[in-house]
């Protein structure tokens, strides 16, 4: 069981068919639970505080933006954890945690040069290309065991 | 209550959403978040014109769009987004332009670190809803009855006493201890005006120390310098109609804030910074050995251009100007040299951000400085005008806005 | 630790969100279910959500998307009714996710039949500049 970094991290397919196969999806909405189950936090909507964006210097520097630093706080535990990712490169919903362009070129980049197993591929536009779409991951996700 | 329409970038990320909730609590406002849905942000280049890169913008985006097309969805916008961000700065400011140009809606502007407070915020926010809620109050033109004003600052504390339309009393003193001056202060306006405080029918309170120095003397009016100072500058200088561009650079801080027929629209206001602020005119009149009322004149015999000055900080700026008589430098030059570095930070950032339109007032203590107004004027390459009373403004648009609750 | 978890059904699935929570009711777990446009939110304790979503998705396991939520359902930290409105960053992505849901389906269900997936389709060449030449004249002729 390995466990693989899905970018969008919010992808619910991505997600869905890391677990299926019986691997763990590193997914930022674990991490939200996290945030949100801390108690002695109140900080709406997702408890996120001042000292995350500091947390966040760890993957960008003090004149990076603190919407940038306080995104890498969540993502950034989820990259040294992952032994695998899949990345989608034509992402075009990226909302909310993955609302910030700049942190999702240093997320792929940070993907990229860690040297893990690293599939990378396209949301499908019709029946033919999710058929390869779904090959690939499965056999990527094989691949892994 | 008022219901603030957030539109921003990041905030929930930088922890500081919580204090973006807490400034509009303490103001009686509520931030509500436009509906919209996933086709409108994915449409959002043929309805705003543009599209970018960060989906929490382009989300902004149609939000503002939402806001044009149904503007009873909220009383007043607040534009957000990080520090520091270009593509955030850029999408806010055309954000704000084009709500402005669109809708009579007023629109906040801001950037914030993780270190942004509601305290921070709370001026801007109180201001915000002042224009959104008093738009009536706003809109009075004339001082009715016998009322007066105290401007609680920051370095000075000032009072005036009006009748009819006329200032008859002024009181001027540093701030020392807050209560006290206020006292000593609007003492002196009623000696002056020959009338006892028991006459006076409504007292408005402005500045930083308003809250307290409004509780102690049970003032009808307690209201913020934004919309009080803008106010009180159009009032004096007569431009109550049409256009007006109110620049107010005090001890601490600057606000720029643009006037339509007589009610303060768009405004900003500058973080603290001591160096583009009357605290840095303070500074070089005591280093020159001169008395800040004689900086202005001495100034206005200089050439800034003569006197190179590295950084806008007053510590190394004073240190360039330090630096510049070491030299030689004759110190008219260093003078105006100052009074031109104070009014190019205000120029380059307070500036950029509100419509500039004449007629342009200069207001404040430090308008009174020869200098300042001079270099404002190069910079912006129009008229500047400095009415009579000009550091009164506060307490005169506290005085003219109280009359009219007295009058209700 | 609790844990949450939504699960969505393809547009092409047989199975209805009532469907589904029917089926948490009759293992008798202590979860709890809400039922919304897109199918269940399912909270409980982590072993016995995920010994749940295992079942769930047996029902129908080429239409079922099985996906972690941050927060409970109903959380007033996070519910719309409670924050000023405005939808959820999270459903936006749902939302545009599921438009190609269908697709992802017939994708598992080929995978799960044991199919060949399809080789890959010869990409269109750039033309040459002749050939782009030729273009130019017949187009502005």
């Amino acid at each position: 069981m390995v466990k693989v970094m899905v970018y969008p991290p919010t992808s619910m397919i991505l997600a869905d068919l890391v677990e299926r196969t019986g691997h763990e999806a590193l997914v930022v909405s674990k991490e939200v639970r996290k945030k949100v189950n801390t108690p002695g936090l109140d900080s709406p909507p997702l408890n996120m505080t001042p000292e995350d964006p500091k947390k966040g210097l760890k993957y960008a520097a003090v004149d990076v933006p603190s919407g940038v630093r306080g995104r890498m706080s969540l993502f950034g535990p989820m990259i040294e954890e992952a032994d695998a990712a899949i990345v989608i490169r034509n992402d075009d919903c990226t909302l909310g945690c993955t609302g910030c362009a700049r942190t999702n070129e240093l997320t792929r980049f940070l993907l990229k040069t860690k040297r893990i197993p690293l599939l990378e591929l396209d949301y499908p536009e019709d029946e033919f290309q999710a058929k390869q779409f779904v090959h690939k991951i499965h056999e990527f996700l094989e691949g892994l065991n | 209550m008022i219901r603030i329409a957030q539109i921003s970038c990041g905030p929930e990320y930088s922890g500081v959403q919580g204090e973006l909730e807490k400034a509009a609590e303490m103001v009686g406002a509520e931030l509500i978040f436009p509906e919209v849905s996933l086709e409108d942000v994915r449409n959002v280049e043929e309805r705003f014109g543009i599209k970018v890169a960060s989906g929490d913008l382009n989300l902004a985006m149609a939000r503002a769009t939402r806001i044009v097309e149904n503007p009873d969805l909220a009383d007043a916008v607040f534009v957000a987004t990080c520090f520091r961000c270009a593509e955030g700065a850029i999408v806010r400011s055309e954000i704000r332009k084009y709500i402005h140009e669109n809708s009579r809606i007023p629109v906040l502007s801001y950037s914030f670190t993780e270190r942004t407070t509601a305290e921070t915020l709370l001026t801007r926010m109180e201001a915000l809803v002042t224009t959104a809620k008093f738009k009536g109050l706003l809109a009075r033109e004339r001082q009715t009855g016998l009322t007066a004003g105290i401007d609680s600052g920051s370095t000075t504390t000032k009072s005036v006493v009006m009748r009819e339309n006329e200032i008859i009393g002024t009181g001027w003193v540093p701030t020392t201890e807050v209560i006290k001056s206020a006292e000593a202060a609007y003492n002196a306006a009623l000696e002056s005006a020959g009338v006892k405080k028991e006459e006076i029918e409504g007292l408005g309170t402005t500045g930083y120390g308003r809250h307290l120095v409004g509780k102690h003397f049970g003032a009808k009016l307690i209201q913020e310098e934004i919309t009080v100072n803008s106010k009180g500058a159009v009032f004096l200088a007569d431009a109550q109609k049409g256009t007006a561009t109110v620049i107010d650079i005090g001890g601490m801080d600057n606000k720029a804030i643009s006037v339509q027929d007589g009610i303060p629209g768009t405004f900003t206001m500058g973080g603290i910074c001591a160096g583009a602020s009357g605290r840095f005119l303070e500074l070089t009149a005591r280093r020159l050995g001169v008395d800040i009322t004689e900086l202005g004149k001495l100034a206005m015999k200089g050439d800034y251009r003569k006197v190179p000055m590295n950084s806008y900080c007053i510590v190394f700026g004073t240190q360039s100007l330090v630096n510049s008589l070491s030299a030689g430098s004759r110190p008219e030059d260093v003078a105006m040299a100052a009074c031109h570095s104070v009014a190019e930070q205000v120029f380059e950032q307070q500036l950029q951000e509100v419509e500039v339109k004449e007629p342009v007032i200069m207001v404040g203590g430090t308008a009174l400085i020869e200098g300042l107004p001079r270099a404002m004027e190069q910079l912006l390459a129009l008229k500047v005008m400095v009415p009579k009373y000009a550091q009164y403004i506060g307490c005169v648009g506290a005085s003219l806005l109280v009359s009219g609750l007295v009058e209700d | 630790m609790k844990s949450t978890k939504c699960v969505v059904t393809s547009q092409d699935s047989d199975v209805l969100p009532s469907d589904i929570a029917l089926k948490i009711y009759e293992l008798g777990r202590e979860i709890n279910v809400k039922e919304t446009c897109f199918g269940v939110i399912i909270d409980g304790e982590e072993k016995d959500i995920n010994a749940t979503v295992e079942e769930i998705r047996a029902m129908d396991p080429s239409n079922i998307f099985i996906k972690d939520r941050g927060f409970p359902p109903g959380d007033p930290r996070r519910c719309r009714g409670h924050r000023g409105g405005g939808a959820r960053p999270g459903f936006y992505m749902m939302q545009h996710e599921s438009e190609i849901l269908p697709l992802i389906s017939r994708g598992l269900a080929s995978e799960a039949r044991g199919e060949e997936a399809p080789s890959q389709i010869e990409t269109r060449k750039r033309p040459s500049l002749e050939e782009l030449e030729e273009m130019i004249k017949e187009e502005f002729s």
